[in-house]
Order: structure tokens, then sequence, then C-alpha cells
């Protein structure tokens, strides 16, 4: 028990910390981003009602008067009641409605790659490391190659390949713009088709990542007495490499999940600029260029919560995983 | 310092070569490349003629642009690759070194950065920087500042091992400074791990940075990569076919990137040697097809003769042994350690690992109900099956042997399942409890993990393991060494008994030559890979013919009175 309430404890903190984080930046920054904001939604012809301003001035910072601690509580409670403000770059809508219209895009197409990836890259790297000193050691240098290419770069080759040179996916978007979204058999298979691309880009990028770490684990589980006690006792190979080695592998590549969603996130948002995914990645580089701070603060904040949320039940599957972390020390 | 250099190999090599060659192109080609920002009324030309790799959309040499770009690149990678390794540095190292509130601070402030997404973070701060104080120093501030919290970890985790070796206590025995500990005893030591982590913080870098300017949040007066990429994009390289304008940039990162990679193989299997060997399969054999048949002792169980092993192209770990263990007797096996005797064991079930080989020799079971089996010939299906159901073992490494993240009575468990296939759960579990209750444990620990039972628990599960199928040979390798003096002899009476009731024969392995004379029928005394004395324990107490047996025999004092305490 000790360690989920030690792991629970670390996640407020670190959500706290985002959100200071996010309270602080502006506030760092040169400019004065309300008033941009302001006059950009005046020459959308937005009504400049009072309450608008507060919201705004309470996220990004003012020199209304209001004390520093006075703005935080006030920050705090907008967080409370989802209150983002109002975007400027999809006026009128409201940055909340902004972010849970595209939110669902990336969650799927995020978890769905990720999830795809961990198993395929775990279940390599499991192969490749048991069967060492075979021509599977020759995937491994292969793989550095895919660690190191830029996400964005590889969805660029994609598309060329696979959706202008040969036409098998579609160029860009999330589904096919003709259908109404919602959950019907159509619209579903458009937009699995139209995620096909962005999600290979994503899994070929993080595989290799697992594929290397997972390895590199099973080479030293190899060596470890549980292991030559499994083969001492009969056991076929692929049980031993299975129940025994890879089991045990397996563990640092869920302890080091959050680094590796952390680069996974970052690949993807710029991946959906790509593609003009309609996820909340292109909504976060379409607020930084239109300047809607009110949207990047909501999308970052979004953002953070989700991969803590992510972590955090990684973190307590990883206590299922491995009894030894429930002794309370 | 000389073990701290990476060994050359084609990996390394390869990497070299790479990060060489385009850091050397980054560094020369825009000497001589001409003006990458020249606009010229040739837009969008494929490669050949005056442009190596063509034009972009407003005539700009593609050629000079990469160099450009490529040296903006390298610059801000090795600027943000310094900064972030002197802060994980600073946060790992001191953090893991002074320990207590320091550390735990530090670590909670590390696993915040960690958890909170690099990228997200980064293009938020740098939308909040108007573009025209986005210079290249700022981007490498805020990527510096998102991208050491990874390193800081590992490095912590390595000082905090460090901090506990010999060395260090006794620096701070010798009441030296703090900072000339870390700089002295404990930095030399993380070299190769901070080399690992600088390699993939630059590596890093380049890549963020490509991806941020490929957003248009790059830095406004440098050009690199990723504005390369952005140009390209904005102006129609994808949807007009010049792959000439946005491949090669890409390329050149994907390819740093790898030879960076490769790189830090090469200090990785410094820092961890056993990612280096190739390995082969285990239980290899050099063994003829026709070796001379061996006729065994009429009442022998296992008979081996003239084993010879190597390892590698190195001298025999063990030379030509032959010797022959008896329907239900205890055979011991002495000797010091490094001897050969363990790879003895493994041999004779054919357990050693590459680069260890079977050069010579036979290793003969004889089955109760009369038949031989070749063990050295043993198909790969055939020696599994042979594996505890005829021979089980038990290991030196006892307190390890147990899968540390699964049950115990799962490990017993898998072993019925996997030879007695055709037994229910409910048989399966019986039997499971009753070589526990034998071996007088609780089978309520059946559930139990290994780290929630002491070491003879361990070690007695072990043995319940090993009596699972009634096999006909139990081989003990150093089965008690760990294990403290009462539990040790708790343990061997038990096998006494096991052997008495269930008539196992038992090769028993350790250095212990007094418990040997005390419990076992035969002893060979072993050395440098060969037995130099054979014969029955008595003889040997008595009458020890090699000089090593006798001086094993002199250098425990009191032996004759056997002062230890009664086994039997």
């Amino acid at each position: 028990m000790a360690y989920y309430a030690r792991k629970i404890g670390f996640y407020v903190v670190a959500l706290w910390a985002a959100v200071t984080l996010n309270f602080l930046i502006p506030r760092l920054m040169p400019g004065n981003p309300v008033d941009t904001l302001m006059a950009k939604l005046a020459q959308r012809g937005g009504a400049v009602d009072p309450s608008v301003r507060r919201a705004y001035a309470l996220m990004l910072g003012t020199n209304d008067g209001q004390s520093l601690p006075q703005q935080y509580f006030g920050y705090l409670g907008n967080l409370l009641h989802g209150e983002f403000g109002i975007s400027v770059s999809e006026f009128p809508a409201k940055v909340s409605d902004v972010i849970m219209q595209s939110l669902p895009w990336t969650v799927v197409l995020v978890g769905v790659a990720t999830v795809i990836s961990f198993v395929l890259g775990v279940g390599l790297g499991a192969v490749v490391g048991w069967k060492r000193g075979s021509w599977l050691d020759t995937l491994v240098p292969a793989t550095t190659v895919l660690a190191a290419v830029p996400y964005f770069w590889l969805a660029l080759i994609l598309v060329a390949l696979f959706a202008s040179a040969l036409g098998w996916f579609p160029l860009n978007g999330g589904y096919d713009v003709t259908l109404t979204p919602g959950f019907d058999a159509d619209f579903l298979s458009s937009a699995v088709y139209h995620a096909a691309l962005p999600a290979l880009t994503i899994v070929i990028s993080s595989v290799g990542g697992w594929l290397l770490g997972m390895r590199n684990m099973m080479v030293s589980a190899g060596s470890e007495d549980y292991v030559l006690t499994a083969q001492a006792k009969g056991l076929r190979d692929a049980r031993v490499m299975i129940r025994y080695a890879a089991r045990n592998a397996v563990l640092p590549s869920v302890a080091g999940f959050a680094i590796s969603l952390g680069f996974v996130v970052s690949g993807s948002i710029v991946t959906e600029q790509v593609f003009s995914y309609p996820g909340i990645g292109s909504k976060l580089l379409q607020a930084v260029q239109n300047n809607d701070y009110a949207l990047m603060q909501g999308v970052f904040l979004v953002i953070t919560v989700a991969v803590l949320g992510a972590n955090l039940v990684v973190d307590l599957l990883y206590g299922l995983l491995d009894a030894r972390t429930r002794v309370s020390h | 310092m000389n073990l701290l250099l990476p060994r050359w190999s084609a990996k390394l090599g390869v990497g070299l070569g790479l990060v060489l060659a385009i850091a050397l192109f980054g560094l020369v080609a825009p000497l001589f490349a001409g003006d990458p920002d020249a606009i010229r009324d040739i837009g969008m030309t494929p490669p050949g003629g005056g442009h190596l790799l063509g034009t972009t959309q407003t005539g700009q040499d593609v050629f000079a642009q990469l160099a450009a770009a490529t040296r903006g690149s390298l610059q801000i990678g090795l600027l943000v690759g310094l900064m972030a390794t002197l802060l994980s540095g600073a946060f790992g190292i001191v953090g893991g070194y002074v320990g207590s509130v320091v550390d735990e601070l530090f670590s909670l402030f590390t696993n915040v950065m960690l958890v909170i997404p690099g990228l997200p973070l980064v293009i938020v701060i740098a939308g909040f920087v108007p573009p025209e104080q986005r210079g290249s120093w700022t981007i490498a501030i805020v990527l510096a500042v998102t991208g050491w919290a990874a390193s800081a970890r590992v490095l912590r985790a390595q000082t905090l091992s460090l901090r506990n070796r010999d060395y260090v206590a006794a620096a701070k025995v010798a009441d030296e400074k703090t900072w000339r500990i870390v700089v002295v005893e404990i930095l030399p030591n993380l070299a190769p791990l901070l080399a690992s982590q600088f390699v993939f913080s630059v590596l890093l870098a380049i890549l963020s940075e490509a991806g941020l300017s490929f957003v248009g949040l790059g830095s406004s007066n440098a050009s690199t990569l990723g504005t390369m990429l952005y140009y390209a994009q904005n102006g129609f390289a994808l949807q007009r076919g010049a792959w000439w304008w946005f491949v090669p940039p890409g390329l050149l990162i994907a390819l740093f990137g790898c030879g960076l990679s490769l790189i830090n193989f090469s200090i990785d299997e410094i820092i961890n040697p056993r990612l280096r060997s190739a390995a082969a399969r285990s239980g290899a054999t050099r063994i003829e097809p026709d070796a001379p048949a061996v006729r065994p002792a009429p009442d022998a169980v296992l008979t081996v003769r003239d084993l010879t092993v190597v390892y590698g192209t190195h001298a025999a770990a063990v030379r030509n042994v032959s010797m022959t263990l008896r329907r239900g007797e205890i055979l011991g096996l002495a000797g010091e350690s490094g001897c050969g005797k363990t790879t003895l064991a493994y041999a004779v079930n054919r357990l050693h690992r590459p680069p260890a080989e079977v050069a010579s020799g036979s290793v003969l079971f004889h089955d109760r109900d009369g038949a031989t089996v070749d063990v050295l010939r043993l198909s790969p299906e055939q020696l599994r099956a042979f594996r505890w159901t005829k021979l089980s073992m038990v290991f030196q490494g006892a307190m390890n042997s147990l899968n540390p993240v699964t049950p115990v009575g799962r490990q017993l468990d898998d072993v019925l399942r996997t030879h007695r296939p055709r037994l229910r759960r409910e048989e399966r579990r019986a039997r499971c409890v009753e070589v526990l209750r034998l071996v007088g444990i609780d089978p309520e620990r059946l559930g139990s993990y290994a780290h929630e039972l002491s070491g003879g628990m361990r070690q007695r599960v072990m043995i319940a393991m090993a009596l699972l199928l009634d096999p006909q040979v139990m081989i003990m390798d150093e089965p008690t060494t760990a294990l403290d003096v009462v539990v040790q002899r708790e343990i061997l009476r038990q096998l006494l008994r096991f052997r008495d009731e269930l008539g196992f024969a038992v090769l028993l392995i350790t250095h212990d030559l007094p418990l040997l004379l005390e419990i076992s029928d035969h002893i060979a005394v072993m050395r440098d890979g060969e037995i130099v004395e054979y014969g029955a324990a008595d003889d040997i107490r008595t009458a020890a013919r090699h000089p090593y047996s006798q001086q094993l025999l002199r250098s425990f004092p009191s032996l004759t009175e056997s002062a230890v305490g009664g086994v039997q």
C-alpha cells in the first residue's frame, strides 16, 4: 500500500508543479499577452466583456494591481471549473470546447500507436536478446537509425511515398470530410484509414527504443541464476524465455515508460502537424502561430495531465508486475 | 584508464565514421559551398548540373543550404548537450553523493521534470518569446532546461552505487574534502556514463531543435536542418515532388543520430560488459559420433568418462575427468574455487554456457529400468525431457535461483506442467504441497514470493523442487554455502534422510572437505581441472595419497576429532 500511496503522492506533486509552471511561464516572459488577446478578440468582433478579460488575466498575468497569490488562487479556481477563456483562433469557441473536440483524436491515435509499438518493440527485443549471436543481432544497428529519425521527417517521407506517389493512403486529415462524425461504420473506418500513416510514423519512430532497451535487459537476464535453474528444470525454451527471462527483463521498460512516453507525445505533436490531423497537437501549434495564448495554455495543461495520468496507470501496473514493490520499507 | 576506452569494433568504427564525416561536412563545406541564401530564377531544379542537390523554390542551392544548416544544428546540439550534461551532473551526481534531504528534493525535482512532456513545454515557452528575441542561445537554454532530467536519473543511480564502494569510504575516513572525493574518486568512474549521457543529450537536442524549427518556433537568427525542413514544407516541396529538398536534411539527422547511437553502444558495452560477447547455444559439444563404448560399473547411475571442457581457445577448465556415481550414494567433489568443479557439474547436465564447450568424453546415465542414456548425444528436445526427470540440481546461487516476480508455487507447478502434462491441476497442487511438507515448509508458502522467504527456506524450496519428479540423481553445487551453520546442518540432515528414503544419488560439490568426510561415501578431490584423488571417504580421511589432498586435510584443524558436530 505504501508503494501506491507514494506513487499517487508523487503525481499530485507533479500535477501541482505543472499547473504552477503553466501559471508562471507567461508571467516570466516578456510582452503582455492579455492585451494581445484582447486586441485580437476586438478584431474578430468579440464582445469585450470584462469577465473574458478577467479569465485571460488570471491565466496569463496582468498588471491590474492584483497580487500574485490572489491571481494564483483565482487561476486555480478557474482551472477547477475548466474555465480557460475563449479561443481567439477559433472564435467564438471556448478553449475547453476546442480541447474536448480534439483530445479524443490524439488520445486514440497516440494511445493505440504506443501500445502497438510497446508490444512490438518489447516482443522483438526479447527474442533478439534471447537468441543473441544469431542473425537477429543485425537488427540492432538498424533500429538505431529508426530511433534517430525525426518523427516529422519520417511522416513527410511516408506521405511522399504512400500518399502522394502510390495513393494508398489519404494525404492528410482525420476523416473523410464528406462524412458526419459519429459512431457508425463509415465514419469509423474512414477515421482508421486516415490514422494509419500517422500511427505508422509513431510506431516506426518509437519501436527502436523499446527494442533496444528490452534486448539489453534480456541479455542481462539471460545470465541470471533463475534462468539457469529454469533451463535445468527442463522447461521448454519458449517458456523459459517468456516466464523467466522476459518477465523480469520487461520491468525496466515499464519503469522507464514515463521517459519514452514523453518522447512519443513530443514526436506526435509535430507529426499531427504534417498530417493536419485534427488532434490536440495541431491545436497547440495553431494556437502558437496565432498567439492564441489561452488555447496554448489549456492544451499544454491537458497534454500534461494526460501524460501524468498515463504514467500513473503504468506505475500502478508496475506494482502488480513486481511483488517486491509492495513490500513496505 | 585503458579499461575506460571503448574496444574497437565495427559498430564503433561505423559510428565514429558517420559522426566525423558529418561534423567535417558541417565544418568545412560552408566554406566552399557558396552563399546558401542567394536567390536565382531557377526554382525547384532537380539535382545535377551546377547544383549538386538541386535548388529550392526560390532557386537557392540546396547543397549550400545543407552545409550551413548542418553547421547550425551541430552548434546547437553541442551547446545544449554541454549544458544539459552539466545540469544533469549537478542534480544527479551531487544529489546522489550528498544524499538525505538534498537527494530527496533533487530526485523529486528530477522526476517531476521527467514526467512533464518536454516538447509541449518547450513550445509553450518558445511561444511566449517574441520571434525577434528568439536567438540561438534562448532556444539552447530552453532545450537544456527541459532536457536534462533523464540523464540526471541515470547518473544519480550510478553515483549512489559508487558512493558505497570501499575506496570512497576510505577517502571519507581519511577526511578528504567532499569536492575532492567527487572529483577524484567519483567522476572518473562516472566518465563512461557521462560520455554516453552527453552523446544522448546532443542527439536529443538536435532532434528537438529540428522539431521546434519545423513548426516555426526555432531560433530566428540561425539556419538549422529543422528550419530547412520548415521552409521545404512551406514551399510545398512535398506536394511538388521536390524530394531533393526535404530528403537530405532529415537523412543527415538520421545518420548523425545513428552514428551517435552506435558510439553509445560501444560505451554501453564498457559499462555493462555482458552486452559485449556474442553468445552461441548453450550446452555445446564437439563429440564424435562413434566414441568407444564404456562398460559401466554394475550399480552405477551416472558414469563420466574422460570428460574435457574447454573455454573457447583457452586451456581446458575440466580435463579428462572420470568418475562413477553409484545408486543411492553421496559422491563428494571437493576443491578450491576456480578448480573446475562447477563447470564439471554443469557439463554433466549440459548446462554449460558459451564459450564453454565439451571437447571430448562421455556422460552416461543408467536408468532404473536398465536403459542407458548418452547425455552428450541427446537432441535438444530429448535433453530437455531428460533434465529434472532423471537428474535434478540445486545450485550454488540458490538465493537467486527463484524467479523474483512469480510465486514459488508457480515455479514448482511449472515443472509438473512440463514433465507431467497429464496431471490435473489439483493433482499437481497436491504434489507441490507434498514436497513442501517433506522439507518442512508450510504449504501456505506456495503463494509466497522469494523475497518473502528466508535464505534457509528458499534453499529448502529449491530442494523440494528438485524432489518433485523423484529423480535418480541430484547434483548439489555448494547448496549450503550462504547459510548459517545451524541451517546448514539442518538442511544436510534432511538431505541424508531423503537419500535414505527416496534412494537417489547425490553429487555434492563443495569446498568444505570436513563436511564431505562426514557425509559422503566417496570423495573426489579436484585441482586445476583434474581429479587428483578419488576414493572412499574413509580412505581419504586416513590415507590421502596426493600431496594436495593432504594439504587440504591439514588446513582444517581438529578434523579427526570431528568437532563440527556430527550430522548423522
